[in-house]
């Protein structure tokens, strides 16, 4: 009896550590890719520290959505923005979500997912300013731009009789927009509209000209894969698809915007 | 610390990384000087010239290009020798291309000093009947350090500054701080002025124990 007894209770104890171990198989099996995932982080509202030190933003927000989507275990980092390319194909990070324009130059180093978001950029200048913003309009008017971006390398191109400032940041920009340096300053309509445009400063100032995208200002923002990652990639653009279809693309971009990005 | 938006202890983090990135690269870095120094002043021909090498490569080019190399240059290098990603942690490749860029400074500086000292001393040293390594140590040295404590100081005040360029390959130190602060609050004046504050406090502590130093050094020297 009590033989039997302890041994029914050890077949119990069997059968649930098998459960156990075959469960924890299963879901080590499941959880068993780990990305590194790079950011910018001093850029709200798409990636930004808060004064804990924890990452925030809506890049953020999607790539733990696509994480998910991906079944994989996810670190996200932030990385200054003029190592982030660097550091991808050092292998220090697999993916970049961090809004990066997709352009013909980093598509030589890198390979960029489906499209995630539209870039539209615009010019900010005085209130009242005129709304012809063509390079004619805008011959011998200084420009604030920053370093490196689409719309610097748009400005580079097509405004020649201008008088281009570059800035490290878009906030340096800005600065010296309210400060009288620059007449005009050039970039992303989204970030001024939630950064810029919503502090006291920019009272005075307004969006000049239309909304301005494609050609050199970028087919949009992708997902960054070292070049021949191909699996990732694919994995990426399905996982991309998925929070589409589902909604959840659109549930985090209405956590930050009162508008769609796609 | 509501005028930094509760940004305070995230600056105060990114001090504290700054002033070991510091320190570590002073004590690696005047390694690196010593040693550069040695191969300076060797007979060999070979290692005199790898030693100018050294500090005329390291101080001939941008330090934040030096970063690049050793950080992602070191990563990829690493790679192509294991056949596997090799992680370089950024704290440590920060101290070590810090350290490269400092080791070069101090190299020259080390070998003025020692030049500096006149050919006389050594050769009364000798006479006096001690050897080549305690006259080293008892007679040029003494007087090497004293030449040489001001330039180290200065170059050690340079180092200081010098460590926001790490901030470049994800080390979290103060300048990169400044950068998330003044992103996320959208007030880069105050917060790059609280920064600038904090980098002369630092720099002020250390200006004032070099000068406590030197007048150590210089404690026996007439008037």
């Amino acid at each position: 009896m009590t033989v039997s007894m302890s041994k029914s209770r050890l077949d119990r104890r069997f059968a649930l550590t098998l459960l156990l171990g075959a469960g924890l198989a299963l879901s080590a099996q499941a959880q068993s890719v780990s990305y590194r995932i790079a950011t910018e982080g001093t850029y709200p509202p798409w990636s930004f520290k808060d004064a804990q030190g924890g990452l925030q933003g809506w890049d953020v927000d999607i790539a733990h959505a696509l994480c998910e989507k991906m079944k994989a275990r996810c670190e996200i980092v932030a990385q200054d923005w003029d190592g982030i390319i660097p550091g991808l194909m050092a292998r220090k990070f697999d993916l970049i979500v961090a809004s990066m324009a997709i352009t013909e130059q980093r598509r030589q180093r890198v390979d960029f997912s489906d499209k995630y978001k539209e870039t539209i950029s615009r010019f900010v200048a005085k209130k009242g300013a005129p709304e012809d913003t063509g390079p004619d309009a805008l011959k011998g008017k200084r420009i604030g731009v920053q370093r490196g971006s689409i719309q610097a390398a748009y400005l580079s191109q097509n405004y020649k009789s201008s008088d281009l400032k570059f800035y490290d940041t878009p906030q340096a920009a800005e600065l010296d927009l309210v400060a009288g340096r620059v007449d005009y300053i050039f970039g992303n309509m989204v970030t001024y509209f939630i950064g810029f445009m919503k502090t006291p400063e920019a009272a005075s100032f307004a969006f000049v000209g239309p909304e301005l995208k494609g050609g050199l200002l970028g087919d949009g923002n992708g997902i960054a894969v070292r070049k021949g990652d191909t699996a990732l990639l694919e994995k990426v653009n399905a996982a991309l698809a998925a929070i589409r279809a589902d909604g959840t693309y659109d549930r985090i971009t209405a956590k930050y915007f009162p508008f769609k990005l796609m | 610390m509501n005028i930094l938006h509760g940004f305070g202890s995230q600056l105060l983090l990114g001090a504290l990384a700054t002033v070991q990135l510091a320190l570590a690269s002073l004590v690696v870095g005047s390694l690196f000087g010593v040693t550069g120094c040695w191969l300076q002043l060797r007979q060999n021909r070979l290692l005199r010239g790898a030693g100018y090498l050294y500090a005329a490569l390291i101080r001939g080019i941008p330090d934040l290009l030096v970063v690049f190399a050793v950080y992602f240059g070191g990563s990829l290098t690493l790679a192509k020798l294991t056949g596997r990603y090799v992680e370089i942690d950024a704290f440590a490749a920060g101290v070590f291309a810090l350290s490269l860029s400092f080791g070069a400074y101090a190299a020259e500086i080390a070998r003025g000093a020692l030049l500096s000292v006149n050919a006389g001393q050594r050769e009364a040293a000798w006479t006096l009947g001690l050897s080549r390594t305690q006259a080293l140590w008892t007679v040029i040295l003494p007087q090497a350090a004293r030449t040489a404590l001001a330039p180290f100081g200065n170059q050690s005040i340079v180092l200081l500054k010098q460590t926001s360029i790490v901030s470049i390959v994800g080390c979290d130190e103060l300048m990169r701080k400044a950068a998330e602060a003044s992103g996320a609050t959208r007030q880069p004046f105050t917060m790059y002025l609280a920064v600038a504050l904090i980098y002369l406090v630092l720099t002020g502590a250390a200006t004032l124990l070099l000068e406590r130093t030197e007048r150590r050094a210089s404690r026996y020297l007439g008037a």
